[in-house]
């Protein structure tokens, strides 16, 4: 058990090292978002379309979600990338249980895609939004951020191993990654919703994300357990199926 | 004891490829065992089937006794594993590495500093620890990744194609390496290779594999002798055809080429040469110019299966792109 643990902490360890020789990537990645709070966020600010107080506010955390979900989502590039240099095939042949291998790149995909969480919140209160100023409940938002983007990681690791080729891979990421943005309570509150949409939002994981992190950063009272358990359950399942498909990959 | 045990192993994969069809071996503990045969023989599906990361079809593969499918974490835990893709994160540096697959491997905190320092030295690494291992030529990746393969010190080493690609004297530093580590550990070593001087050289027992099939086995030396193909290349004065006539009692074989040399195929050219130029000079024939040429494994695989192992001098990186992509497909 503590060794599994180990080899886990040890895959973050080598993304934590990666990052540090060469940020590019979580820089570029986060110009996107960074123009979603700068520049919607602020041109939707003046406008009362929807029924929010400090709109910036209210949508810098579903464009953290956005930005970090996308970069997990795309992070099994570098699995497919590794089923065709003999990463994964040492791994596979090491002592580490295969859950571990999938838990441990889940961890470190997870660990890349929330530093976003840091550069939009950052850029956010720059043009006016307006967080909570307890660290405790910053950390934990970061901490919910990287949970998630776990799973999202699993998911990534799941497409991964169904498609074939890289390009493949990126188109579905792209067609996945736009609609969970969309269909959530990222830009605007569910009960504004056709009910359609809403119903896709309900069993969206990113909703309740976003709704965790809005309960954190701007202390609106929530239900912050419903939200724990739902994302919890939703990175079980992502975790069973990419741990299920993880012996495909190589095959 | 044994290190590797085979016996009857098919495996078919899902798009209705045989890749093994049968095999049957044994590696004995400690010594170095090659499996050589040409891409597409069905190499990497045995190593793959022996590190446990794909399962046979049918038939029963063993590793010191442990058996791949049932018992694969003990298996796990024996063997070091070179991939013939590079299997290294080439944005971080050689040390780095070390570190992480050292964690990865579950290696003592209190060992991992001097188990590392140790390979570095050991693989001649220590200059190029810390620059990123993009900016390494192809023999230092290669023995980074076997000083990795090492960090747990395995029993048994399990090398697929590990020089493939790489010039001569990487190739040389690399075997040396891997003898070293043999006789000081006593540690086995089984690889899979489509050199055939590589098999000739460094293979205590060699295994010949074509179409998932073990045509031939054993130590390079005995396999040589299947075949009657140690030549002697001989010029001399006087009638080639006379001395033709002549020396037919030494070779079933004999052939007089354009240039007027006669070429004699033979079992054991180092003692029949002598005999052969008394013979000729007691009747007249001078010699003036004696060559041998040695069979080597290919010419006993290309008698056996009526084809080369071949492709030897061709690009290695289009080599290497092809194989891989018969990997991917799973042919």
């Amino acid at each position: 058990m503590l060794k599994a643990i180990e080899s886990i902490l040890a895959m973050a360890e080598m993304e934590l090292r990666r990052l540090k020789h060469d940020p590019i990537e979580i820089i570029t990645r986060a110009v996107q978002p960074i123009l979603w709070v700068t520049v919607f966020g602020v041109v939707m600010a003046h406008r009362i379309m929807v029924n929010v107080e400090d709109y910036i506010s209210f949508i810098a955390p579903g464009v953290v979600l956005q930005s970090a979900t996308f970069i997990a989502l795309a992070y099994g590039i570098m699995l497919v990338f590794e089923r065709e240099s003999g990463i994964l095939k040492k791994l596979l042949s090491s002592p580490i249980p295969r859950t571990s291998i999938v838990i441990g790149r889940a961890l470190a995909g997870g660990i890349r895609a929330s530093t976003q969480y840091i550069i939009v919140l950052a850029s956010a209160a720059l043009v006016g939004a307006r967080f909570t100023n307890n660290l405790l409940l910053l950390i934990t938002g970061y901490l919910v951020v990287t949970y998630v983007c776990m799973g999202f990681t699993a998911i990534s690791i799941l497409v991964a191993s169904l498609m074939k080729t890289r390009e493949r891979f990126m188109g579905i990421v792209g067609a996945i990654s736009m609609p969970l943005f969309f269909a959530s309570n990222a830009l605007y509150p569910l009960d504004i919703m056709p009910e359609s949409i809403k119903l896709f939002a309900l069993v969206n994981p990113i909703t309740y994300t976003v709704d965790l992190l809005r309960a954190l950063l701007l202390n609106s009272s929530i239900n912050a357990f419903n939200d724990v358990a739902i994302i919890t359950l939703f990175n079980i399942i992502a975790f069973l199926l990419a741990i299920k498909i993880i012996n495909k990959i190589i095959e | 004891m044994l290190a590797i045990s085979v016996k009857n192993l098919v495996k078919i994969y899902s798009g209705g490829v045989i890749a093994l069809n049968g095999i049957n071996l044994a590696v004995e503990e400690g010594s170095s065992h090659a499996i050589l045969g040409p891409n597409g023989a069905g190499k990497t599906t045995l190593i793959r089937i022996l590190t446990t990361q794909i399962k046979p079809t049918r038939g029963e593969a063993k590793v010191f006794g442990f058996d791949v499918v049932n018992q694969g974490n003990k298996v796990r835990e024996l063997i070091g594993y070179v991939p013939q893709e590079m299997s290294l994160w080439s944005d971080l540096t050689g040390y780095e590495n070390m570190l992480i697959y050292s964690k990865i491997y579950g290696i003592d905190s209190s060992k991992r500093g001097s188990i590392i320092e140790e390979l570095l030295d050991f693989m001649d690494l220590r200059e190029a620890a810390n620059r990123l291992v993009k900016t390494y030529s192809g023999g230092m990746i290669r023995r980074l990744e076997i000083a990795i393969a090492m960090m747990p010190r395995p029993r048994l080493l399990i090398l697929d194609e590990p020089t493939i690609g790489l010039d001569p004297r990487a190739r040389r530093i690399v075997w040396e390496r891997l003898q070293a580590y043999k006789k000081e550990r006593g540690a086995t070593i089984f690889f899979a290779t489509h050199y055939m001087d590589e098999a000739d050289k460094y293979a205590d027992m060699v295994s010949l594999i074509d179409r998932g099939k073990i045509v031939a086995e054993g130590a390079p030396s005995n396999l040589k002798k299947l075949i009657e193909s140690d030549r002697i290349i001989l010029k001399i004065t006087g009638n080639a055809e006379d001395a033709k006539k002549l020396l037919l009692e030494y070779s079933s074989s004999i052939i007089i080429s354009n240039n007027g040399e006669i070429t004699l195929a033979v079992k054991d050219p180092a003692t029949i040469l002598p005999i052969i130029i008394e013979k000729l000079y007691s009747r007249g024939f001078v010699v003036l110019e004696a060559k041998i040429v040695e069979a080597t494994l290919d010419d006993v695989f290309i008698k056996l299966t009526g084809r080369s192992i071949g492709e030897e001098e061709k690009g290695t990186i289009s080599e290497v792109m092809s194989v891989r992509r018969a990997i991917i497909r799973g042919g």
